[in-house]
C-alpha cells in the first residue's frame, strides 16, 4: 500500500460560533492529484489552512507525512515546512522583491547555497512555471494575473518540495490560461513524482487533471472518488455542480 | 531520513564524472570543486536522492553549458534520469547576466534631477486637473462633498490642535528664554515682547505648524490615497461616475486651506503664553505689563503676514499629497516610497516659500 502524506482524521472545528468541520476524515496517498471541491462556505480552504499549520482544529489529528501537525514544535514544522510548497489563491507575491528574489527566497532562507546559485535555480523553476526569462527581473505589479500564478508556483517549487498545496489555482484566470496551468501542474506532478492538493471550484480542472475528488458538505466529506463515481451520489449541491457542464467533458481524463 | 552529503569526484582514467548521494538544496552547501574541463560522462550509480535543485547542480558540476549536448548519463535510476533531462530542457535560461553596474555620484544626481523635473511636471498638470474640475463645480453646488469635508476638517484641525499647541507653547519658551538671557544683560527686559511677537507670529508658528501639518496630514493623505489606489477602490470609483477629485482631493484641499490658517493662529497664541510664562519667571515683566506691550507694539501686519503664508503652504502640502497618493503604483512598496517623497516634497516646498515670502515682503517693506 502507498504511503499516506496527509491524514486528517476526526477533525472539529468553529470560528466565530459557526461550526465548520465535525468529525472530518480524509486523508491522500504520496503521488495522487486530488481535489477538494464543496460549496462556498463549506470549508474548504479552512481545512487546507488546518493542514498546513496556520489554523488550529479544536478537536482532531492532522498528520502530514505521519508526522503530527498540532503537536510538532516549532523547529520540527520547520522541518515540515520545507517539504511542502504553498500557492496562494492571489499569489501573495512579495511585491518588494523583483520576480525572481521571490522565488529565490526559501532558497535564501533554507539552504547555504550563494546568492548567485539561489538565483540560477530560481531562473530554473520560473522556465519549469512556464515564464519567458525576461520577466524574472520585474516587480510583481508589473505582471498579468496568469504570470503571477506562474511565478506564485515557481516559488512553491523553489525547495522541490513533495507536497504541492494550491488554493484555487485557476481563479481569475482566461480559460485558455487556465487549461495552460492544469497542463503545467500535471505535467510538473508526474515528471518530479509530486503529491497535488488542490481546492477548486473549476470543473474543467475536475475533469481534465485530477485522479480523485473529496467533496465537502456539511462540515465533512461527502464522498470521494473519481468524477464518474461522484455522479453517482445522490446530492443536490453535486447534481447541481455537475450540470453546470455541458456534458461532452467528460472523457477527458488523462496526463 | 538521514541526510547524507553530495559526493562527486572526476575519475581522471577513464574520464568519468562519479557522484553519488542525496543531491538536493539542503546538502549542497557550495558546488564541489571539480577540474575545470566538462565531464561527458556521469556515473550516478551510488545517487540515492534527486530533485531539480540537486540535479542542476548536478550539470553544474560537470561542467555541462546549455549550448553543449547532455553529457551521457550512465546507471542513473530511471526517474534521476528523467529529473536530469527534465532540469536540461528548461536551463537555458539560467545564465546569468553581469549584474547591474554601481552609478556614479554624477549619474546618482542626474537621475535626482529628472525625477525632480518629473515630479514638478505631473504637479503642474494634476493642479490643471483639478482647476477643470474646480471650475465644473463652481456651478453646480449640489455635488459638493460637504459631508467628506467636515470630516477632513475633523481630521485636519481638532485633531492637530493639542500637537500644535504643545509645539509652539514649548517653542515661545524657549525664545523667550534665550532671548531674556540676552536682554538682560542690557536691561532691555521689555524688549523681549517685541522680539518674541515678531519671531513666533511673522515665522516660527507659520513654518513650524506647516511642516507638523506635512508630516502628519500630509503623509496620511498620500497612504491613505495610494492604499486606496492598489485595491482599485479609485478605479471603482471612477467607473461609478464620481469624481476621484470632487470626492477625494477637493475636500482635502480645503479642509487644509482652512485648517491651516487656524492652527497658526492657535500656535501664534500658545507661542506668547509660552513667552509670557518664561518672563514672567525670569525677568520679572507681570503678565499685566506683558500684555500692554503686546497691546503697543504688536501692528496688525505682523499676525497678518503670518496668516497669509498659511493658506499658500496649506495649497502646496494637499496638492502634493494628493497627487502622490493618486499616482502610487499597484505594490506596498510604492505606498512607503510616495510617502515618504510627500513628505520630503512638502518639507522642501516650505522651506522654498518660506525663503521667497521673506524677501518679498522686505523688498515691499512690509
Amino acid at each position: 500500500m502507498a504511503e499516506i502524506v496527509i491524514d486528517v482524521r476526526d477533525v472539529t472545528i468553529s470560528l466565530g460560533g459557526h461550526s465548520i468541520h465535525r468529525d472530518l476524515n480524509m486523508s491522500v496517498t504520496r503521488g495522487e492529484v486530488i481535489a477538494l471541491i464543496g460549496g462556498s462556505g463549506t470549508g474548504k480552504s479552512v481545512l487546507l489552512r488546518e493542514i498546513i499549520g496556520l489554523l488550529k482544529p479544536d478537536v482532531g489529528h492532522i498528520d502530514l507525512f505521519g508526522q503530527s501537525v498540532l503537536d510538532s514544535t516549532p523547529e520540527q514544522m520547520n522541518v515540515l515546512r520545507r517539504r511542502f510548497g504553498v500557492l496562494f489563491q492571489d499569489g501573495a507575491l512579495f511585491s518588494s522583491l523583483n520576480v525572481e528574489d521571490n522565488v529565490a527566497t526559501p532558497l535564501f532562507e533554507h539552504t547555504q547555497l550563494a546568492h548567485g546559485t539561489c538565483r540560477q535555480l530560481a531562473r530554473l523553476k520560473l522556465d519549469m512555471a512556464g515564464l519567458l526569462p525576461d520577466a524574472a527581473k520585474k516587480r510583481p505589479s508589473e505582471l498579468s494575473g496568469g504570470m503571477r500564478k506562474r511565478v506564485a508556483l515557481a516559488r512553491a517549487l523553489a525547495l522541490d518540495p513533495e507536497l504541492l498545496f494550491l488554493d484555487e489555482p485557476t481563479s481569475g484566470l482566461d480559460p485558455i490560461s487556465a487549461r495552460a496551468f492544469d497542463t503545467l501542474i500535471r505535467l510538473l506532478a508526474d515528471s518530479l513524482g509530486l503529491t497535488v492538493f488542490l481546492v477548486t471550484h473549476d470543473l474543467d480542472t475536475l475533469f481534465s487533471i485530477i485522479d480523485r475528488v473529496i467533496v465537502l458538505s456539511e462540515g465533512r466529506v461527502l464522498g470521494s472518488g473519481t468524477v464518474t463515481e461522484l455522479k453517482n451520489i445522490d446530492d443536490p449541491w453535486l447534481s447541481d455542480y455537475f450540470a453546470a457542464r455541458a456534458p461532452e467533458g467528460v472523457n477527458a481524463h488523462g496526463n | 531520513m538521514g541526510v547524507t552529503e553530495a559526493r562527486a569526484y572526476y575519475d581522471e582514467a577513464q574520464g568519468v564524472l562519479i557522484v553519488s548521494g542525496d543531491w538536493h538544496a539542503e546538502s549542497l552547501a557550495a558546488l564541489p570543486v571539480l577540474p575545470d574541463s566538462p565531464s561527458h560522462i556521469i556515473d550516478g550509480a551510488g545517487v540515492t536522492q534527486l530533485d531539480t535543485n540537486g540535479a542542476w547542480m548536478l550539470l553544474a558540476a560537470a561542467g555541462w553549458q546549455v549550448s553543449d549536448p547532455l553529457p551521457e548519463l550512465r546507471a542513473f535510476q530511471p526517474q534521476h534520469q528523467a529529473i536530469l533531462e527534465l532540469v536540461a530542457r528548461h536551463s537555458a535560461s539560467t545564465a546569468m547576466e553581469p549584474g547591474p553596474l554601481h552609478e556614479g555620484v554624477l549619474a546618482l544626481t542626474g537621475r535626482g534631477t529628472l525625477a525632480m523635473g518629473k515630479h514638478g511636471l505631473g504637479l503642474i498638470n494634476f493642479i490643471g486637473h483639478l482647476s477643470t474640475e474646480l471650475i465644473y463645480l463652481v456651478s453646480r453646488p449640489s455635488q459638493w462633498r460637504w459631508r467628506e469635508f467636515g470630516a477632513q476638517l475633523n481630521a485636519v484641525f481638532v485633531g492637530a490642535i493639542p500637537i500644535v499647541f504643545g509645539m509652539l507653547f514649548l517653542l515661545g519658551v524657549v525664545f523667550a528664554y534665550l532671548l531674556g538671557s540676552q536682554a538682560q544683560q542690557y536691561g532691555a527686559n521689555i524688549f523681549v515682547v517685541d522680539g518674541l511677537l515678531l519671531a513666533i507670529l511673522r515665522e516660527v508658528s507659520p513654518v513650524i505648524v506647516a511642516v507638523l501639518i506635512a508630516g502628519r496630514t500630509g503623509a496620511a493623505i498620500t497612504a491613505q490615497l495610494g492604499t486606496m489606489k492598489v485595491t482599485e477602490e479609485i478605479d471603482a470609483m471612477t467607473t461609478l461616475g464620481l469624481s476621484p477629485m470632487a470626492v477625494l482631493v477637493i475636500p482635502r484641499v480645503l479642509a487644509l486651506l482652512l485648517a491651516l490658517p487656524l492652527l497658526v493662529f492657535i500656535g501664534d497664541i500658545a507661542g506668547i503664553v509660552g513667552g509670557m510664562l518664561v518672563t514672567h519667571e525670569q525677568l520679572d515683566i507681570s503678565y499685566y505689563v506683558f500684555m500692554d506691550r503686546v497691546a503697543d507694539v504688536l501692528r496688525l501686519k505682523t499676525l497678518l503676514v503670518g496668516l497669509f503664508k498659511a493658506p499658500i503652504f496649506a495649497v502646496f502640502i494637499a496638492l502634493i499629497a494628493c497627487r502622490m497618493g493618486l499616482s502610487v503604483a499597484r505594490d506596498a512598496r510604492s505606498v512607503g516610497e510616495h510617502t515618504t517623497s510627500t513628505v520630503v516634497q512638502c518639507l522642501v516646498a516650505i522651506i522654498i516659500l518660506n525663503a521667497i515670502f521673506t524677501v518679498m515682503f522686505v523688498r515691499l517693506d512690509i
